[in-house]
């Protein structure tokens, strides 16, 4: 079991820094706004100037599980499925626009998809192995798998995140490639995991990706079925698509909470450690899936909890 | 506006210097390094963008940077000098 010893989320939800988050959801509407904590408590004013709101998110989250394992992390992953948009519409438009013949260097170094793990990299001053994943909707698992694999290998503590960003031009956008009714957001969520258990309660048993279209119900199937656990043993699921697997009165459609982005299922699995911890139950299950294919599939485990 | 004024904009402008206001830009103040604004060697790129998009005036000598770009008044100097 891998264990998360600190998650933290920024969203369109007041999640950061909060012990529950789920008593203090509402659905997300048209025109909510990130809950951005004073970021010069993070970087220093002379860094922040430069920052987009995901790098500002990335770094802010990431300082929070620095400071709540208070020893290096020995990888940093993180999935992020476009990366720094807001950088990237910047250089485009300047390259679209400019006068003279020389591009501004700043939204140009920060419009690639690794800025984020490597500016957290810079701020920690954390040297380890460093890895950004960006796979569509199924980044953070690949993140989330990286991370696995690197505990496996004796890494003590990983550094795993989700980070990804909305802008006007997405919204233009989402009628013509999604037929989702949830409004585009932003939001960043790190979590602090380990193989070591020490004071955690809740950890992720397994996850499993896949970027082809497969049909929802068989691919929990097999997943829960390789891990020789029932259906029925799952106490809530957090799930962006429709599944007859599991009875209603068990799902929770987290997307009307986290809003459209990539990686919120990173946020699906903020809100069901959460919830295991207050309602003190067993499993919970966070399913991923998009209409154009890719499924993640992520089981978390209450130790606490009793069968 | 005066050059001088119209450069501290450009510069808050451009580096997203959110705190500041053209008044707490002293025109003999350095811009670089911890007794000035505090800028760094990007800011230092940005700086050259900003004259050939603004001014249309471009550094053939990138050694004469540091002195150009010292203050408010020097980089004033020398958009004078090339217009």
């Amino acid at each position: 079991m891998y264990y998360i010893h600190k998650v933290a989320s920024i969203t369109h939800q007041n999640s950061f820094l909060q012990n529950d988050i789920n008593a203090l959801l509402v659905e997300i509407t048209e025109g909510s706004v990130l809950f951005a904590p004073d970021y010069k408590k993070y970087v220093l004013p002379s860094s922040l100037r430069r920052l987009s709101p995901i790098l500002r998110m990335a770094v802010a989250v990431a300082k929070e599980c620095q400071e709540a394992i208070n020893t290096p992390f020995e990888a940093i992953s993180i999935g992020t499925a476009l990366g720094c948009l807001t950088d990237t519409e910047k250089f485009l438009n300047v390259v679209n626009t400019v006068e003279g013949d020389i591009l501004s260097p700043t939204s140009f170094i920060q419009s690639t998809h690794n800025t984020i793990s490597g500016l957290i990299s810079l701020e920690l001053k954390n040297h380890s192995y460093n890895m950004t994943h960006t796979q569509n909707n199924i980044s953070f698992e690949m993140a989330l798998i990286d991370s696995i694999l690197c505990c496996d290998e004796g890494k003590s503590f990983v550094l795993l995140g989700a980070a990804d960003e909305g802008i006007e031009f997405l919204n233009k956008l989402k009628p013509i490639v999604i037929s989702k009714d949830a409004f585009v957001t932003s939001g960043a969520t790190f979590f602090a995991l380990s193989k070591i258990k020490s004071n955690a309660e809740i950890g992720i048993v397994a996850c499993q990706a896949k970027l082809n279209k497969v049909s929802i119900d068989s691919e929990i199937n097999s997943f829960l079925g390789n891990l020789q656990i029932d259906s029925a043993a799952i106490d809530i699921v957090y799930s962006n698509c429709l599944t007859e697997h599991f009875p209603s009165e068990k799902m929770i459609h987290y997307e009307k909470f986290s809003g459209l982005y990539f990686t919120s299922n990173a946020f699906g699995v903020h809100m069901a450690h959460d919830w295991l911890i207050e309602q003190s139950k067993k499993y919970a299950l966070v399913v991923n899936s998009s209409c154009e294919g890719g499924i993640g599939l992520i089981l978390l485990r209450n130790d606490k909890a009793q069968d | 506006m005066e050059l001088k004024e119209q450069l501290k904009a450009q510069i808050i402008e451009q580096l997203n210097l959110e705190d500041l206001t053209t008044a707490d830009i002293k025109n003999d103040a350095p811009l670089f390094g911890d007794e000035g604004l505090g800028l760094d060697s990007i800011d230092a790129l940005e700086f050259i963008v900003l004259l050939d998009s603004e001014y249309s005036i471009k550094i053939d000598d990138p050694s004469l940077a540091r002195e150009i770009f010292y203050s408010i008044d020097s980089m004033a100097d020398f958009i004078e000098s090339n217009k």
